[in-house]
């Protein structure tokens, strides 16, 4: 008869093993491999490691096609303390797959060492039926829905192009919009700037803002802002969050931004509009140009207008 | 971007003509020479925005990085937000 202890030792000459800090970087990284957590769901629930799927070890062999479409897909897995991962590793080796990582020391040494956990509130019935039609999306579905929820964005402006896109993350259900903007509402503004009404003219346009997106979706946490980015606050207000978009109206602040964006590592959802037209773009450090990139040298003082 | 799916604008600039009507798709490189995030960059902190004046954009660079051919008249830097 084999004891636990031998079937450890027999699971460990085939599966390696890896820390927290080398899967993170693995994570970090972008690598797209499955992250796999066999724990039950109720510890699942209160504290899991993004982006990981549960896949309890009892549903494995059953479940893990979904998740892990090839032989070659690399997968990670953890559990606890690192040990029903290892047996749960063994198995996956066992039915062909190939590139399988145990999680050394498990969920426990990863927070210990200090590294971000999640958690999820399950969503109420309110919610299902406020997000049912992502739910119906195959790209998106309850657990995109989650993702969204404990998303953090921050918009640069509350303005022409701040407005839409508050508007339509809220309704999305991302869970903590960061509104920044130091001016007030002007009646001009209501011509485009729809995320405030004419009740609003004269108030700070962060706290009209915030009030619009409560009463659209109150699942969202609006962080208010209601003051200019500057080089002293800049680094402090973006490092929390997970995308940064900047509608911001003069190339000073756009600039500032392309800078502290790429310095932080901080993607950096760029548009901007002159009368007729609009462009878009993503700024992703090292991934693809950043402002500079593109633009250099701003244009000479009053040949566009901010 | 948040759910990692679809393809994000990265590399590529969309263009929007209101009045034409039309989208329009510009290829963007990364500048080597670009002096924040190219192979030898000389910008590493904030500090250039410090000095209260236009210097802080005012790096010396090399023009447009775009592959493509600009269409004509649309591609000016736009500060509107």
């Amino acid at each position: 008869m084999k004891t636990l202890k031998e079937m450890l030792a027999e699971a460990r000459q085939v599966v390696p093993e890896q820390g927290p800090a080398e899967v993170k970087k693995r994570i970090d990284a972008g690598e797209p491999l499955a992250l796999i957590d066999v724990r039950d769901p109720d510890e699942y629930r209160d504290g899991f490691i993004e982006p990981a799927t549960n896949i309890s070890r009892g549903f494995l062999e059953f479940r893990i096609g979904g998740a892990a479409a090839d032989p070659t897909t690399p997968i990670v897995l953890y559990c606890q303390s690192g040990l029903r991962s290892m047996l749960a590793a063994k198995v996956l080796k066992d039915l062909g797959y190939q590139n399988v990582t145990n999680l050394q020391g498990g969920f426990q040494k990863w927070a210990q060492s200090g590294l971000p956990v999640a958690k999820d509130r399950p969503m109420n019935t309110e919610q299902i039926q406020r997000y049912s039609r992502h739910f119906l999306l195959p790209q998106v579905g309850e657990k995109g829905q989650r993702k969204l929820l404990r998303s953090k964005v921050l918009l640069i402006g509350a303005g022409g192009l701040g407005s839409p896109t508050a508007l339509y993350l809220a309704a999305a259900g991302v869970g903590t919009l960061g509104l920044m903007d130091g001016d007030v509402v002007d009646v001009s503004n209501l011509q485009r700037q729809i995320l405030h009404t004419t009740a609003n003219v004269g108030r700070s346009k962060v706290e009209s803002g915030t009030e619009m997106i409560r009463a659209l979706n109150p699942d969202v946490n609006v962080i208010p802002l209601p003051t200019r980015i500057t080089v002293d606050n800049v680094m402090d207000i973006i490092r929390d969050y997970d995308l940064v978009i900047d509608g911001s109206d003069n190339f000073d602040t756009r600039y500032l931004m392309n800078d502290a964006c790429y310095l932080a590592g901080k993607t950096n959802v760029h548009g901007s509009i002159f009368q007729f037209e609009g462009m878009a773009t993503v700024l992703a450090p090292n991934q693809g140009p950043c402002y500079r990139c593109l633009y250099p040298t701003p244009p000479p003082p009053g040949l566009v207008p901010s | 971007m948040l759910l990692g799916i679809g393809e994000p604008l990265i590399g590529r600039l969309l263009t929007y003509d209101a009045l034409g009507m039309r989208f329009r798709e510009v290829k963007l490189r990364r500048d080597p020479k670009c002096p924040l995030c190219g192979e030898h960059p000389t910008i590493t902190d904030l500090a250039i925005h410090r000095s209260g004046d236009a210097a802080a954009c005012e790096v010396s660079g090399n023009g447009h990085a775009a592959s493509a051919p600009a269409p004509a008249g649309t591609l000016g830097a736009k500060a509107g937000g």
